[in-house]
């Protein structure tokens, strides 16, 4: 069964010439595609729109890896499009389909499926589904309250309402040292805190709605932990796969389940990792 | 001292679109105006204009352009042009293969650019009609840099990857004689060693009209002899669009790698009239003045001066103020330098006039002629002691002046001599 979206009359002959000319340089298809859509509301034309759209506005040479149709084709780096062709593409399509997109939108679209994925959910008024975002080192530094050497998170991929994170444990850290003596292990309540600084991460890149201003960064802080047991010894050499989940939002607390990996092996696990926070005055 | 030579030439031009053209129809005194198309209609004031051959800009959308195939340029390149940029990026094309130049030669930190052009009205109106026609997060992002003045320089740069200075001047109808001068500057400063001077111009029907609001245009339905400079019954200029692009490089850096050098660019004078911001000073001060200071910067007397391109527009006050200009400095003997003005051939070239009429007096001494001043039916008696040559001489001139003066009283004066001198 197709998806249909509730659409607007059919096309005035006016409106229809005025399309045919926009999209003049498109495949014939492209315009097929966009009539089929705009006539009927079947959704199932819109890649076909895309498609063509985008195959308008490459340099001949680069026509050919978008017709591969693999959807991992990256819109910058294998077809060469830059941010203003990229507007160009979106302008057309908006008018094709008759949508608006505003720019904030586009940023995170990095494949020909992405692009798609994300106009399909346009039209049908639907949210786009949360794409994982990797975080560096240096990008989780930007804007961490956390700072070396007290900064348990190496690298970070954000989800919707969760994240993992790293740490490897290089066998430098200052607290070794005495943690202990002669035997350098990681500290468990160090564990708690590398999961609550995850969590700390997870709540400043939250976009739920219960969060209603910007959180101040330096006013985030560790309120409880509970049922928190640990199952394994970690060493130098030893990479901790950290990962927590957002539970609940209400102001001025927020909670997390919270886990612990080293491969396969369990680590630690927390079942409430509570923070307090406050917004931005 | 560092000396200055020109090694390359590009012309896109209503009187021809490669230099053997040009040069033919110069010699010959064929002109390139013609009754154009889009002025035949009721209520058009103008018929005439000098349109380029081979070329159809007439939509505003780059994709649609035709144009001669053995220009080959990205789309990404194209769809930032204006018809001028599409003209220019074509001239210098030509050129800068004219001048035997790789692609290292024209992208270094010693290699510049100075363009010339008032932008593209014909863009600037299409893509604002459209921007309060469909909202302006629907407007093509490109429109800006097709369309203010710096579009030349905007797309040349990034198209031809220029490393070096780069600007663009807007004086009028001086424009592309300051962007020469400057750039031989930049090469006597020794801040570069080669520049690429580069003027265009859409000649198109909104870029043309507004002049005939201002009552300069000729009315006349005779292409034949619309432009007429120096005619006692001259009524308006006729307007020409297209472009032409010269390569200039230091003495040195073209014998070293064994450029054919056509002439030397001696230097340059300029000076403003001060008076009215359209209508030239009566008596041609300003004129008068870029041709002293220039003559003054290259330490050329009076006497050896040949030919003298003047800007003569072929309307009634600018050729007027020039005649007293050219009395006050060559005197009223008739043994002056020959003059004339090619705009009765090309009709003007707007900011890319100074540019075109300079390219065509390096032909005129680098080919051993020097051109006529075409279709004067009874000379204008005021002319009377100059020596203007109504045909072509088959004499080579061996230093040439080049007269342009722009909106505002800014008048330019080139100076070329032959090479080897």
């Amino acid at each position: 069964m197709p998806t249909e979206v509730k659409h607007g009359p059919a096309l005035s002959p006016e409106a229809e010439a005025e399309l045919r000319e926009s999209l003049k340089r498109c495949s014939p298809g492209t315009m097929e595609a966009v009539l089929s859509y705009r006539n009927t509301g079947d959704t199932r034309a819109i890649p076909a729109v895309v498609m063509g759209i985008i195959e308008r506005f490459l340099e001949p040479e680069n026509r050919p890896i978008l017709k591969t149709g693999a959807n991992n084709v990256r819109l910058v780096e294998d077809l060469g499009l830059d941010s203003l062709l990229m507007v160009e593409i979106i302008i057309l399509v908006e008018e094709a389909l008759d949508i608006s997109i505003p720019n904030e939108e586009m940023r995170e679209l990095r494949t020909v499926s992405d692009l798609k994925e994300f106009i399909d959910c346009k039209v049908k008024g639907i949210k786009p589904p949360f794409k994982p975002k990797h975080l560096s080192v240096q990008d989780i530094a930007a804007f961490m309250p956390h700072q070396d050497p007290f900064l348990f998170v190496q690298e970070a991929t954000l989800h919707e309402d969760e994240c993992e994170g790293l740490y490897e444990i290089r066998g430098d850290e200052f607290f070794l040292e005495g943690h202990f003596k002669g035997k350098p292990i990681f500290p468990a309540s160090l564990m708690i805190e590398a999961l609550g600084q995850l969590a700390v991460l997870q709540l400043l890149k939250s976009k739920r709605p219960e969060i209603e201003n910007l959180i101040d960064p330096q006013k985030v802080y560790f309120a409880s932990c509970d049922g928190v047991r640990c199952h394994k010894v970690c060493v130098p050499g030893d990479t901790l796969t950290l990962k927590v989940k957002l539970k609940r939002i209400r102001f001025p607390l927020a909670s997390f389940e919270g886990s612990i990996m080293d491969g396969s092996e369990k680590v630690a696990f927390a079942e409430d990792i509570t923070l307090a926070f406050d917004y931005l005055k | 001292m560092r000396k200055v030579v020109v090694t390359g030439l590009g012309f896109i031009t209503c009187i021809g679109n490669d230099q053997a053209t040009v040069s033919e129809n110069l010699r010959e005194l064929r002109h390139g105006i013609e009754l154009y198309p889009p002025f035949q209609k009721e209520g058009m004031p103008v018929k005439v204009a000098a349109p380029v051959k081979d070329f159809n800009t007439e939509s505003p959308d780059p994709e649609d352009w035709n144009f001669p195939s053995r220009y080959k340029m990205r789309l990404e390149t194209l769809r930032g042009l204006a018809p001028q940029g599409l003209y220019a990026y074509c001239a210098l094309s030509q050129a800068i293969d004219d001048a035997g130049l790789n692609s290292e030669e024209v992208s270094n930190l010693r290699t510049g650019l100075h363009t010339a052009s008032a932008g593209s009205p014909g863009m600037m109106y299409h893509h604002l009609k459209r921007m309060f026609k469909v909202g302006v997060m629907r407007c093509s992002p490109m429109g800006m840099v097709s369309s203010i003045a710096g579009t030349l320089n905007f797309n040349l740069v990034a198209s031809f990857k220029i490393k070096g200075s780069s600007s663009g001047f807007v004086s009028a109808c001086a424009s592309s004689g300051h962007a020469m001068g400057f750039a031989y500057d930049e090469i006597t400063l020794n801040r570069q060693d080669r520049m690429l001077v580069v003027g265009a111009e859409d000649g198109d029907i909104v870029s043309i009209l507004p002049f005939a609001g201002m009552r300069a245009l000729s009315p006349s339905e005779d292409p034949d002899k619309a432009s007429r400079p120096f005619d006692k019954d001259r009524d308006g200029f006729v307007v020409t669009g297209g472009s032409v692009a010269v390569i200039l490089e230091e003495e040195g850096v073209a014998r070293k790698r064994g450029a054919r050098i056509y002439s030397e660019l001696l230097g340059w004078g300029q000076a403003s009239d001060g008076h009215h911001v359209v209508i030239p000073h009566p008596e041609g001060a300003g004129i008068e003045a870029a041709m002293q200071n220039a003559l003054k910067a290259v330490g050329v007397s009076i006497g050896a001066v040949d030919y003298v391109n003047a800007h003569a527009p072929s309307t009634w006050h600018g050729d007027l103020a020039e005649i007293f200009a050219l009395k006050e400095v060559f005197g009223v003997d008739n043994n002056g330098p020959a003059i004339s003005s090619t705009k009765a051939l090309t009709g003007h070239g707007l900011s890319f006039g100074s540019i075109l009429e300079a390219s065509l007096c390096i032909i005129s001494i680098n080919e051993g002629f020097t051109p006529g001043s075409a279709h004067i039916e009874t000379t204008d008696p005021v002319t009377n002691g100059l020596n203007i040559i109504r045909e072509t001489r088959e004499t080579a001139p061996k230093i040439v002046m080049s007269n342009s003066s722009g909106f505002g009283g800014s008048n330019v004066t080139l100076v070329f001599k032959k090479y080897p001198g």
